[in-house]
């Protein structure tokens, strides 16, 4: 009976298939009882390739690309590629792109919300709820198709502006719409503030210290979780972030009640600075003629996504092809701090927690291989990969 | 002669195995169809009118599906517990007064039968966690032992109410309960609270949020379901349904009166029966329904200290209360 | 709890599935659904094969007689074409139940 000296520690592998996941991602658990003691995240089943295969491509062909690398922010993508090459074009879009670009992906950010509003509480187990939120995000889907044309990949942003313009038919349209989810919203924030099931769910689970999320380096939602007030379209504006007032939305908590209650915030945030903005905007073209001839460079674009800050990098070699395009998406910054919330408490908590990032694991695939026990890391090169490839399907096909 | 002729008609057709069949498969299908509504869904939908033959041509379904068979498992235990269940939760139900035309009490009715329904009803639940233990899949394992946790949470206090009745109503039969309840007004209110633990209980019994924790999806895949498949599945599915059936049923027969009830003028006493059953046990299953459509999944431990710190203590307070009633000469 | 009231509001009214084969909601104004291609119009510059991000449209014959081959199974519906081109030749049609059991391969001619 010596409880301290025999724990009973075994593991617990949880995906890269498992119903909790909708995406494939391994999280080895190290299971003490019934309490999580170490948690080791393991992403990338999915690897695309597409930042090789923007070298193969020009800049134009390459916005469509990276409009898929999310299919839930796929506004986002765009909008932080197009405003990449429009700096190594040395282009600005007219100020109605900008406020456009604006609106559609306030629109996006919404629908994303509302999507893992739903997704939460589907892990909950509250499937009411998940069929209700996702109802009433057919309205924001519906407002997307009217002014893009399309519900998941908008193709709205182009480099040097936008590809559509925002009639004012449509602008009355979306106010209408902004004031029903408003109504609908209020209803959902007191379901998660009221519900006593939800509540012994989400309240003081998962938490996550301010210092350690900023040491772990998380991104938006996750971070303003923690109540630190940091958003890049606050921090660093882009487009027409900086003529637009809004508030950034933080929760002291950084349980996974405030995981919500950001979100939660940061619809209404959104909503207003949708109507602010179709308030606001100015008059005037929505794109100006881009010179294609790029010269050798290098240049940095973010944004904040959904999920948080969305990082490209760009290295120009005077073609019509990039040399390089790095992409950090978001959930890749916020896997080390999920695995810090994840730990000390139950198996049962696993979903929501690790759910409470909203995780968006296609995109996360990078290929680095990483050796603990040798302390080294090194990448394949495009020669290796093929040599793998090549021993791959030889063993595939003995 | 010819009461042994309509005794074996009331064992097979009516209110026997056909109809219990049925009875079943209508239940699942108002709970499909009300769950489904209250989230703006439709439900079942293009399989006969309504949908309403869609969790017959599910059972059929899943019956011409392959069976696996896992090498791990326990195949004694396998292969015993869907068939244990299903035949376990069609012989409570003979016990219930659901359509009693011929001698105006259950099937079965005997002085004491409370008890057995109980035990019956404990036993389906410690076949779930057999069934799951059986199985040697991790999640099945933890399903199992889940099963095991809230049956120790529910079980209890489930005991106490429905033995609440008995002791209101002055009999352990549940046919006369039933009839006592239905033409005494006075135990019938005093036993509302006890409808409604009743029916808290049940809703952990059959598994179903808030406290489907046993097959919690998100966490466990189906609990200890995951490895059934093809008929035992189908089995297992149908006697869930009859689960469903027996918790209505029972219900209704206890603190509601079950198929007695004031007579409907122009129409004969069996008629009445079928319509006041089928109208309580509808309602039943409805409510079910709504609480399930109404809350997100309890943890384990949250649901067992659920049981025990509310459940149970309302439950005991409840037999006081019915105790205190009698001893005063409320109830006749 | 907190959801009883909305859920008495769900059982009063209809419910919001659409019975997909049944009804079909109206295709927004600017939906982009299958490639369609004006021959009178197409000058045969091939601008629409350059931007192709899918590599989905490829120039049959050269010059200003031109035709066009269209893999709509390659095809991701971003409407750069339509954009790119000079001639206004090429248009997103409001077509969208496109699945199919082969590869659908479109031979634009010219008459």
């Amino acid at each position: 009976m010596s409880g301290e000296s025999e724990k009973a520690v075994f593991e617990v592998p949880v995906g890269p298939q498992h119903p909790a996941l909708k995406e494939p991602i391994l999280l080895l658990f190290k299971i003490e009882g019934d309490i999580i003691d170490d948690v080791m995240a393991r992403p990338a089943y999915t690897h695309r390739g597409i930042e090789k295969a923007t070298e193969a491509r020009n800049y134009i062909q390459n916005i469509y690309l990276c409009e898929r690398v999310c299919g839930i922010c796929s506004g986002i993508h765009t909008l932080v590629y197009t405003q990449g090459v429009e700096r190594l074009a040395g282009v600005e879009p007219p100020p109605r792109a900008k406020y456009i670009r604006v609106i559609f992906l306030e629109l996006e950010r919404i629908h994303s919300h509302a999507l893992w509003l739903g997704v939460a509480a589907h892990e909950l187990g509250f499937d009411t709820l998940f069929y209700y939120v996702w109802r009433d995000r057919e309205l924001v889907m519906d407002l997307l198709e009217l002014v893009t044309g399309n519900r998941v990949n908008y193709a709205m942003s182009t480099v040097g502006g936008a590809r559509r313009d925002i009639s004012d038919e449509a602008a009355h349209q979306i106010k209408k719409g902004m004031e029903i989810f408003r109504r609908r919203l209020d209803v959902y924030t007191g379901v998660v503030e009221k519900d006593p099931t939800v509540r012994k769910r989400v309240v003081d689970v998962g938490k996550l210290s301010p210092h350690k999320a900023v040491e772990l380096c998380a991104v938006g939602p996750t971070l303003r979780a923690t109540g630190v007030k940091r958003d890049v379209r606050a921090d660093d504006p882009y487009q027409a972030y900086d003529e637009i007032p809004f508030n950034v939305a933080t929760y002291p908590t950084g349980d996974v009640l405030a995981q919500i209650m950001v979100r939660v915030m940061e619809m209404y945030e959104a909503a207003n600075i949708i109507d602010y903005a179709l308030d606001h905007m100015p008059k005037g073209p929505i794109r100006t003629k881009v010179p294609w001839n790029i010269a050798p460079n290098e240049v940095i674009s973010r944004g904040e996504a959904p999920r948080g800050e969305l990082f490209y990098y760009f290295k120009s070699n005077g073609t019509e092809k990039p040399e390089r395009v790095k992409i950090r998406t978001p959930t890749l910054a916020n896997l080390p701090a999920v695995c810090e919330m994840l730990k000390g408490y139950h198996i049962a908590e696993i979903p929501i927690v690790f759910a409470s990032i909203d995780p968006c694991l296609s995109c996360t695939g990078r290929f680095a291989f990483i050796d603990e026990r040798h302390d080294r890391s090194w990448v394949w090169t495009g020669e290796q990969l093929r040599a793998y490839r090549r021993r791959y399907y030889k063993w595939q096909n003995r | 002669m010819m009461r042994e002729a309509l005794g074996v008609v009331e064992l097979l057709v009516f209110p026997g195995f056909l109809f219990l069949s049925w009875l079943a498969l209508y239940f699942e299908w108002v709970d499909r169809k009300f769950y489904a509504k209250l989230q703006y869904r439709y439900g079942p939908l293009y399989t006969g009118p309504k949908g309403f033959l869609q969790p017959f041509a599910d059972f059929v379904k899943l019956l011409a599906k392959e069976d696996i068979v896992p090498a791990a498992v326990d195949r004694f235990l396998f292969t015993l517990t869907p068939i244990l269940m299903l035949a376990l939760a069609f012989y409570a139900l003979f016990y219930v007064p659901i359509v009693p035309m011929v001698r105006n009490v259950a099937f079965g009715a005997f002085e004491g039968d409370l008890i057995l329904v109980i035990f019956v009803l404990t036993m389906v639940g410690f076949l779930k966690f057999l069934a799951g233990w059986g199985s040697t899949n991790r999640f099945s394992a933890v399903g199992a032992v889940r099963t095991a946790f809230q049956l120790l949470g529910y079980e209890i206090p489930l005991a106490v109410v429905l033995l609440t009745a008995g002791m209101g109503a002055g009999t352990l039969n549940i046919s006369l309960i039933a009839q006592k309840v239905a033409s005494n007004g006075i135990l019938a209110s005093a036993l509302l609270p006890a409808l409604a633990i009743s029916i808290v209980c049940f809703q952990a019994e059959l598994e179903r949020i808030p406290f489907d924790i046993p097959e919690a999806e998100q966490e466990i895949v189906a609990g200890w379901l995951t490895e059934f498949s093809g008929r035992r599945l189908a089995l297992f599915r149908f006697a869930t349904d009859l689960e469903l059936t027996l918790a209505a049923a029972l219900t209704a027969a206890l603190f509601l009166g079950g198929p007695y009830g004031p007579a409907i003028p122009l129409i004969p006493v069996q008629v009445s029966y079928f319509l006041w059953f089928m109208f309580k046990t509808t309602v039943i299953v409805m409510v079910l329904a709504n609480i399930r459509a109404l809350f997100a999944r309890l943890r384990i431990d949250q649901m067992v200290h659920f049981s025990w710190r509310h459940l149970l203590i309302a439950a005991v307070a409840e037999a006081i209360f019915i105790q205190v009633l009698l001893a005063a000469g409320v109830i006749a | 709890m907190a959801m009883e009231s909305e859920l008495v509001g769900a059982s009063l009214r209809r419910p919001v599935t659409l019975r997909y084969p049944f009804e079909r909601r109206p295709v927004p104004p600017r939906f982009r659904g299958r490639l369609s291609w004006d021959a009178e119009k197409c000058v045969g510059c091939g601008m629409c094969v350059q931007v192709c991000p899918a590599f989905a449209l490829e120039l049959v014959g050269k010059g200003p007689m031109a035709e066009l081959r269209y893999y709509l199974n390659k095809c991701v519906f971003c409407s750069q074409c339509v954009e790119s081109c000079p001639r206004d030749a090429l248009t997103m049609t409001e077509e969208y139940e496109l699945a199919d059991y082969k590869h659908k391969i479109y031979e634009f001619r010219r008459k």
